[in-house]
């Protein structure tokens, strides 16, 4: 009798650890798998673009392009985000880049980084599981010069073969985020900025 | 009373040229200023050279410390190419550590779109270019830490 319990408790301590050895491991794999390619609802991509435009006629430069916005979608609650380093805005030329993070305009050292939060307001119209593109309602918060806003825009949501490609076209009043440097009034900035966004997640 | 008029009208001569040349040098000056474009990454010499995975620990540990000492430096990563993304024409390459899933990221110039196309999944690259800082993200729950302009660094 004391050895049949001996035996049992041998094979479940034994069985335990092996358990928790194999649960370690399967975490080890999942964290190395690129978030992007992670099934389920929420999908993400690393290499959404943001662009932005504030050129008027008496200066062409105040725009640039940033490459690396982090996205994501989750499809089945319908939130959208978006996350982008500011300093990683890249102009053509040395100086507006400089200007761009100064503390008269981004002040990117006291706020590095610029977001968005939000839900898809009609999230019924749009079918994820067909391809084809849709017309969206995105509405939530943006987070801008560490001033934060809540917004609604119109976009689209692509879908093709699994993947989602979200777009949308918006207009982002500068002083409204506290970005009120002195080329505004000088008619060297607009005062509103169209900004594009696209992110393709899988 | 004709030589005083003589040295006065040679002062203000003098005095004009001087104001001309102050005035053509500031234009001259302003001109390269606002026309001015950034130089070939891979032309610059980096400010500090290291793996990929020192840079990310680095930030895992500190990154208000790490910004403020990489934040618009140039720099010369190499490591193994963990994810390649595309974007536009181009694509951007990333750099993981696999336990944690921080990550450093790279958007290329335009002169290095072609080449950067050409990496694979798992080689190992080295790539100079221009660092943006890092910051933890609340959507993937990681650090990640973005370059720009960059360039492939033979």
């Amino acid at each position: 009798m004391k050895k049949t319990i001996l035996l049992i408790a041998l094979v479940t301590v034994t069985g335990s650890i092996f358990a928790k050895n194999s649960v370690s491991v399967s975490d080890k794999e999942k964290s190395a798998i690129p978030s992007s390619q992670k099934a389920g609802p929420k999908k993400t991509t690393t290499s959404g673009t943001i662009s932005f435009n504030a050129t008027t006629a008496k200066d062409a430069k105040p725009k640039a392009e940033n490459k690396t916005v982090i996205a994501s979608i989750d499809i089945v609650e319908g939130t959208v985000a978006f996350e982008v380093i500011v300093k990683n805005f890249s102009f053509e030329n040395p100086m507006m880049q400089e200007h761009f993070n100064s503390p008269v305009w981004m002040d990117s050292e006291k706020y590095p980084t610029a977001t968005f939060k939000g839900n898809i307001a009609n999230l019924n119209a749009i079918n994820f599981k067909k391809d084809g593109t849709y017309a969206a309602e995105v509405k939530g918060d943006l987070t801008i010069h560490g001033v934060t806003k809540s917004v609604s825009s119109a976009g689209s949501i692509s879908v093709v073969g699994g993947s989602i490609k979200v777009a949308s076209d918006f207009n982002v009043a500068l002083a409204d985020y506290g970005v009120n440097g002195p080329a505004i009034a000088a008619g060297k900035v607009a005062t509103e900025s169209k900004v594009s966004v696209s992110a393709e997640m899988k | 009373m004709e030589v005083t008029i003589k040295k006065k009208y040679s002062f203000l001569k003098k005095t004009g040229l001087f104001f001309l040349i102050i005035l053509i040098v500031s234009a001259a000056w302003l001109w390269y200023v606002f026309t001015e474009k950034y130089a070939d990454t891979s032309q610059i010499t980096p400010a500090y050279s290291m793996t990929a995975l020192d840079l990310i620990h680095e930030f895992e540990k500190n990154d208000s410390l790490a910004n403020k000492k990489y934040a618009e430096k140039i720099m010369v990563l190499s490591g193994e190419v963990s994810e390649v993304e595309g974007v536009d024409s181009t694509v951007n390459i990333k750099m993981a550590d696999s336990t944690s899933g921080s990550y450093v990221i790279f958007a290329f110039q335009q002169q290095d779109f072609g080449l950067a196309k050409k990496i694979k999944l798992g080689e190992k690259v080295s790539i100079k270019g221009s660092c943006s800082g890092g910051a933890f993200s609340k959507i993937l729950e990681t650090e990640f830490i973005t370059f720009k302009r960059c360039a492939i660094n033979h």
